[in-house]
């Protein structure tokens, strides 16, 4: 049975990617990519990769949506094209196939790989969620640099302000009906959303959950916020905001550089004081994340295309 | 019971055709846009279901998706508003909404 259930699940990421790419008109490939997000999310969850079907979800239903539908709105009012044309592009089709053809040899041809045994170095490591352990422990380096991408994705997109809207807010100027569906919706969600995403955080050390998806769940119910018009988008230059984008970096460059003055080398954590550090790091980082992805999502200080 | 389950599995996956038939025929946005808040559904459903297959921390997925999966459809009445940052409630933007909190 578990295998009609595989199969049924493999025709519909197949059928709805096809559907993706295949057919006329932007806003369809965009409804149609929010329902391959959470079709893939569900097939993470077949696949017992619980942390990444938690992401996958997350990102897909409460940022990527938002985001291509708000690009999809704005190509509208700049009476952009909205039909894709539907010819093969030759040069591209012929590098997909190629790298697919790659990555289709390189699965037969690597040997396959024999991950290491966590069993042993888990209880060392402070947690009891092997992902987190991993990720903030064993291969912390990597997560460190990702933090900081993320920043650095930021400060890209901020370069696209024009100059004279940069002491403007971010993002477009939201406003909704005062006691309207929308102005409520912004109250009602965002306080579940907090707690959830503060007990995703909490509970990524022993269980399914994280920093990341975590701070993902806060930055969606902000950005409802934001777009129901409760809360303001804010300014480049405020501090406290700049703040909390380095947060997360720094604390973990901090608590590096901890451990190349105390412990074994840099960004060593030592077994007795591995699970303070972690979950230190792991909320400073999902402060920075959650910012880090709202102003993403909301954009570069804009204001409107009325003024442009 | 397994069997059972996973023929609830099957069954509520095989329902999402009806949606993504919708979305492929829309005719009007808004026909796509609930199309895919009912694929939002019945993903949760499955979810659940599937927690009950295989772990029930599965519900923390299931509980992630039902929370947010209404934000899509925000972002999707906010950008058919006419200056895309508005709510379809409005008649008319407020006097004076562009310049409110804007200058403190």
């Amino acid at each position: 049975m578990s295998v009609a259930l595989d199969i049924t699940l493999c025709a519909l990421v197949l059928g709805v990617g096809w559907a993706t790419v295949a057919g006329h008109g932007v806003f369809r490939a965009v409804i149609f990519f929010i329902t391959y997000g959470l079709l893939l999310a569900i097939v993470w969850a077949r696949l017992g990769a619980y942390d990444v079907a938690l992401a996958e979800a997350a990102i897909s239903a409460g940022l990527t949506g938002v985001l291509l539908l708000a690009a999809h709105g704005r190509l509208r009012r700049l009476n952009a094209s909205q039909e894709v044309p539907l010819h093969l592009n030759l040069p591209a089709a012929v590098v997909a196939v190629g790298i697919a053809a790659g990555l289709g040899w390189a699965w037969f041809a690597l040997p396959a790989p024999t991950a290491p045994d966590l069993s042993q170095a888990l209880p060392q490591s402070g947690v009891g969620n092997p992902v987190t352990a991993v990720l903030l422990n064993f291969r912390a380096w990597d997560t460190l640099l990702e933090s900081v991408i993320l920043l650095a994705a930021l400060l890209g997109l901020w370069m696209l302000a024009r100059d004279h809207a940069w002491d403007k807010p971010l993002g477009l100027p939201y406003h909704a009906r005062p006691g309207g569906v929308l102005a409520s919706f912004g109250r009602v969600l965002p306080p579940i959303g907090l707690i959830f995403g503060v007990y995703l955080v909490w509970a990524g050390a022993d269980t399914t959950g994280g920093a990341f998806q975590g701070g993902t769940v806060l930055a969606a119910v902000c950005l409802v916020t934001i777009m129901a018009g409760v809360l303001h988008a804010p300014r480049v230059e405020q501090a406290a905001w700049r703040a909390a984008l380095v947060l997360g970096p720094g604390v973990f460059v901090l608590s590096g550089i901890a451990g190349a003055v105390f412990a074994q080398g840099f960004l060593a954590l030592p077994p007795a004081l591995a699970k303070p550090a972690i979950v230190t790091i792991e909320a400073a980082l999902t402060v920075s994340i959650a910012v880090t992805l709202v102003l993403l999502v909301i954009g570069p200080p804009d204001e409107g295309e009325q003024d442009a | 019971m397994t069997v059972w389950l996973h023929i609830v599995a099957i069954v509520l996956l095989a329902s999402l055709g009806g949606a993504l038939w919708r979305v492929w025929r829309g005719r009007s946005q808004a026909d796509r846009m609930m199309a895919a808040q009912l694929i939002g559904t019945s993903g949760v459903a499955v979810l659940i279901v599937l927690a009950a297959l295989q772990d029930w921390t599965l519900l923390v997925v299931a509980f992630a998706l039902a929370l947010l999966a209404a934000l899509a459809a925000v972002g999707f009445v906010t950008s058919q508003s006419p200056d895309g940052a508005g709510d379809p409630e409005e008649a008319h933007p407020p006097k004076g909404w562009r310049d409110r909190g804007r200058n403190g």
